[in-house]
């Protein structure tokens, strides 16, 4: 048995050690862009996936004319019932660090978003909107079903737990 | 033989949290992801060795019992008669086996409903919970493994590694119910009905004074371990694929070592105090300290919004509550541990 084990560990250790070379990530694709004046500043905002879905998530970038560099901002995302987020400052996208964006993000439910932005820069401060962001529905199975589904090994270990209990006879025994 | 397939399903178990955690820290810090990312092997590689050891005891076990030894309820729990005898499966590694196996099943689940939905850094999908779930079925098999062989010292060792893993990966679970709009921290009460009943579970399963402490010890040397694995791994991997760490980091400790309570011996010396005036008591005092304390904890290493003062009060009473209901569950989980039967099977 033990040799079998080791089989075993030997070939998960050297998947793991050949799988590191030949990750690689995506690149960001701008499938869709939009145009929001932020201010003095004009900003492009663009979605690796068009049209946008809920619960999908996606790479959004947020490139001003010029670049960011010696400029800094913040968004917040109001969602289709009027509830927003706290100002989020602008960040660099994780794998196209030469503009603002978000990765493996995804807007929730379906319906009208906004994104308001805020940029400083050498013109000075200036705000603005993007509105009317279209959400269509999530897609795949219904999302209760999903949950149905997902949540049978809890109900399994539920009830493993009442047959064990009731199989057995409270003994006590605080040594 | 015993040890070793214990010590496989615990190594298993083991790999997979520490893969957890270093994934959950890795969508934070540095955020690309494909589903063959190193802690992703972790969290599977973890599973698989749990599941194939406990396959292996199985078989092991099965072949002895036609060979017409009698099997040994110390060897992983009280044998089960499984496909109408076909089978002759210790109860710990049944329960280990299918947890892995339905781990397995759920992961191809997730990997179709990234291809639907995209990556992402929720914990709370559906898939996700279900792969906590049964994750934290193979730790719940561990346990069984580790407390069947309490009167030996290996047992009482993998009992004291076994329980903190369980006591860390399970409350992730309560991720599900992030969405439920109630007036007391979800996360904070799952944490503490968890810390609590496997505290109970252990003091009663083992039967000595101190066992209780020692294993909250044992999760706090763990969440150590994770407190400073976590993030050095998170560095170096992101260093070793080129990925830069994010902007705007806030400088946070890592979530999942964070998500564990500090005051846990606090709660394990009044479970010692109190466990002979009743468990549920000496569960709800625990409960009301871990309550308390777990979530000015959380606030003051920022992981949830400032806490007010009705959060406060309502989450440490449903502190107590839980941990009232985890005395008393563990009690008779702990005591049914310690069943002992011999069963021809």
């Amino acid at each position: 048995m033990i040799r079998r084990l080791l089989v075993v560990l030997a070939v998960l250790a050297l998947s793991v050690g050949t799988a590191t070379p030949a990750m690689a990530y995506e690149p960001v694709n701008i499938v869709h862009t939009e145009r929001v004046q932020v201010g003095p500043y004009g900003l492009t905002v663009g979605f690796s996936t068009w049209p946008l879905r809920a619960m999908q998530s996606l790479d959004f970038t947020f490139i001003p004319d010029g670049g960011i560099d010696g400029k800094s901002g913040t968004f917040v995302r109001t969602g289709p019932s009027g509830s927003h987020t706290y100002p989020i400052p602008l960040a660099r996208h994780p794998r196209k660090r030469d503009v603002w964006g978000l990765d493996v993000f995804a807007l929730q439910v379906q319906g009208t978003w906004k994104f308001t932005f805020a940029i400083d820069g050498p013109q000075g401060h200036g705000e603005g909107t993007l509105s009317n962001l279209q959400v269509l529905a999530q897609p795949g199975p219904p999302l209760a079903l999903s949950w149905v589904v997902c949540s049978l090994p809890f109900a399994g270990l539920i009830a493993f737990l009442v047959i064990a209990w009731r199989r057995s006879k409270p003994q006590l025994a605080l040594a | 033989m015993r040890p070793i397939g214990a010590g496989f399903v615990l190594l298993g178990t083991g790999i997979s949290m520490i893969g957890a955690s270093w994934d959950v820290q890795w969508h934070i810090d540095v955020g690309p992801d494909t589903f063959f990312t190193l802690p992703h092997l972790f969290i599977y590689a973890g599973a698989a060795i749990a599941g194939i050891a406990s396959l292996v005891v199985v078989l092991a076990v099965t072949a002895a019992q036609r060979r017409g030894e009698t099997p040994d309820p110390s060897d992983g729990g009280v044998p089960v008669r499984v496909f109408g005898g076909t089978f002759t499966a210790p109860l710990g590694y049944l329960v280990a086996g299918l947890g892995a196996a339905a781990f397995l099943l759920y992961g191809l689940i997730d990997l179709w409903w990234h291809t639907v939905y995209g990556f992402d850094a929720v914990l709370n999908s559906p898939p996700h919970v279900a792969l906590f779930t049964t994750n934290s079925i193979t730790m719940i098999g561990a346990v069984i493994i580790a407390a069947a062989a309490r009167e030996q010292r290996w047992g009482r060792i993998a009992m004291a590694i076994s329980v903190p893993v369980l006591m860390t990966f399970f409350p992730i679970t309560a991720n599900a119910f992030q969405g439920v709009p109630l007036p007391f921290d979800t996360i904070v009460a799952a944490t503490v009905l968890i810390i609590v009943l496997m505290l109970v579970v252990t003091r009663v399963a083992i039967g000595r004074p101190g066992a209780a402490l020692g294993t909250a010890a044992a999760l706090l040397a763990m969440q150590a371990i994770l407190w400073v694995f976590t993030p050095w791994a998170t560095e170096t991997y992101a260093a070793a694929v080129g990925l830069p760490l994010r902007d705007g980091l806030g400088g946070e400790p890592s979530l999942i070592p964070a998500g564990i309570p500090l005051a846990g011996l606090v709660a394990a010396a009044a479970i010692e105090l109190l466990l002979k005036r009743g468990p549920a008591l000496a569960g709800g005092i625990a409960g009301l300290v871990l309550g308390l304390t777990f979530v000015l904890q959380r606030d003051w290493l920022g992981f949830a919004p400032p806490v007010t003062a009705l959060t406060l009060i309502a989450t440490t009473i449903a502190g107590g509550l839980f941990g009232l209901l985890g005395g008393y569950l563990g009690a008779r989980f702990g005591a049914m541990l310690r069943i002992r039967e011999k069963v021809a099977a």
